[in-house]
């Protein structure tokens, strides 16, 4: 998975939580809770979404990895194989 | 004959439109299926019937005029020899009332335990037709768990809302053959109707679903209604607490590292749970006031102040919630807010919470201090979860710590009895290996 496919799902999957959301407008580098007023259900509910969407598998510890879509994007092209 | 009325829809929730039947005349209806879905001011509400028949009659036709609760809209003719249930179209007030039967379907009870109830409602297995593999023929999870998984062979495995799966029905679309969403993990009535365009079975006149325009300004008429009501009526009274979550939020977090995504337990889980536990202790700020006087509840059916993205809020309950174990909290309060905020609640959640928790923390605020949802006589508050220096051992040390409130009615409990409240809530977050 390169960076372009994986932003594409990371959005994909939020649009199901915050449909309201531009993806032009999100700040790629700052927090995501707080830029878009999610809680912590939704951020579950991301995390989740991503973790069926591409089959990668993200555990506890490194769930502070996707508190911004950059760090996701990271991950996930880190952790796609 | 049974009347199906217009069931009570929540505190100041009087009025509904009937959005869809989910059955025809001629269809076998058992207690707790959902049959027709109705829309009030704060959201669209699944209704579930209470009594075993056949749909003799539907009396009323969907449509955009408001219904007052108790209008009669379907006849069901009673199976041979079944007795007819305690009807639900009694208003709220008498179906909170301790000497009425359960408005709530509870089948078997004597052999099946709330948990497995629970289970059963969250995997959609219907109890009234399962053989119980325990003792006396008790129905355990594990025989639910069977079943549910039997009707994966069966080529049942999409998790359908019931609207979805009637029009599904209608137009010969395969659930299978939809993705449901990855959120909800559910097939929706529009991913149905998505798959069926350019010929909606739907009739031209049937009202849209989801949340059609205007609704935010309605929802916040009704709580405009119910705050002013609360605070014209409630002397409150409030109280707080800081409660030191080092514990908690330890144990939570080496339960989390071991589990995948979807079963990992949200703090949110934790404090609910610990505050159903607390209410047995302090039992009288748990149910409502009913003419000039208290009625305690049984139950404990915890309102979830649930907020949603396009303004207002909605606070449906999780019924029997001191008797669910920590995962199945977690699971239903996970339902529970998928499906609010996918407008997809049942009526009866929404009839009958008998004390309400508000977790405005999720939203950066320290301290909540709430307002009584009538006719209920307390609400609990979390604020924001915050490192700060506490004594351990005459030391300081930096721990989590949540700002807990509670709200009570004045003409219930005296500032005494809240004050146990939030002591015993503290004593259980101390031990959250037995919640």
């Amino acid at each position: 998975m390169n960076n372009e496919q994986a932003r594409q799902t990371i959005f994909e999957v939020l649009g199901e939580i915050a449909p309201e959301v531009d993806p032009a407008t999100v700040d790629d580098a700052s927090d995501l809770t707080e830029q878009l007023d999610l809680d912590s259900m939704d951020y579950l509910n991301w995390m989740l979404g991503i973790n069926q969407a591409t089959g990668v598998e993200i555990p506890q510890r490194d769930v502070s990895r996707f508190l911004t879509i950059d760090g996701a994007v990271d991950y996930l092209v880190t952790h796609s194989g | 004959m049974i009347d199906f009325v217009l069931p009570s829809l929540g505190a100041d929730m009087d009025l509904a439109k009937l959005n869809a039947w989910l059955v025809k005349p001629g269809d076998m209806v058992h207690r707790g299926q959902i049959i027709a879905e109705v829309e009030t001011e704060k959201a669209v509400l699944e209704v579930e019937c209470w009594d075993e028949g056949v749909v003799e009659e539907l009396v009323l036709s969907p449509g955009p005029t408001r219904l007052p609760v108790g209008t009669l809209l379907a006849r069901i003719r009673p199976l041979d020899g079944a007795a007819p249930q305690p009807s639900p179209e009694q208003p709220l007030v008498e179906v909170a009332a301790s000497d009425r039967p359960p408005a709530r379907p509870e089948p078997r009870r004597e052999v099946l335990s709330p948990p497995v109830r629970h289970l059963a409602h969250q995997l959609g297995v219907d109890l009234d037709r399962l053989k119980g593999s325990g003792p006396d023929g008790e129905i355990t999870r594990q025989d639910v768990h069977g079943a549910a998984t039997a009707r994966i062979g069966e080529g049942q495995r999409v998790k359908a809302s019931p609207l979805a799966r009637r029009l599904a029905d209608e137009t010969g679309i395969e659930l299978s053959s939809l993705s449901a969403s990855r959120v909800t993990e559910m097939v929706t009535a529009d991913d149905v109707r998505a798959a069926v365009r350019p010929t909606p079975a739907r009739p031209d006149d049937a009202p849209e679903l989801g949340a059609p325009e205007g609704r935010a300004e309605t929802m916040r008429r009704a709580i405009a209604r119910s705050m002013a009501r609360s605070k014209r009526e409630i002397p409150h009274y409030y109280l707080a607490n800081h409660i030191d979550l080092e514990r908690a939020l330890q144990w939570l977090t080496l339960q989390n590292e071991e589990r995948p995504i979807s079963g990992r337990i949200l703090p949110a889980a934790l404090l609910l749970k610990a505050t159903a536990l607390a209410l047995r202790e302090t039992p009288d700020l748990n149910g409502h006031w009913v003419d000039e006087g208290f009625r305690p509840s049984d139950a404990i059916h915890l309102g979830v102040a649930i907020s949603l993205r396009e303004g207002g809020l909605v606070a449906p309950a999780i019924h029997d919630a001191d008797r669910l174990g920590l995962d199945e909290m977690m699971s239903s309060l996970r339902d529970l807010v998928n499906r609010a905020r996918s407008w997809r609640l049942r009526s009866s959640e929404m009839s009958d919470p008998t004390i309400t928790v508000t977790n405005l923390g999720e939203r950066g605020v320290e301290t909540a201090f709430p307002v009584i949802i009538p006719p209920q006589v307390a609400i609990v508050g979390f604020g924001k979860v915050v490192e700060l220096p506490v004594a351990v051992d005459g030391q300081p040390v930096v721990h989590p710590l949540v700002h807990a409130t509670l709200a009570g009615d004045h003409r219930v409990t005296d500032g005494h009895r809240g004050g146990l409240f939030l002591d015993a809530l503290d004593r259980l977050l101390q031990e959250p290996q037995s919640l």
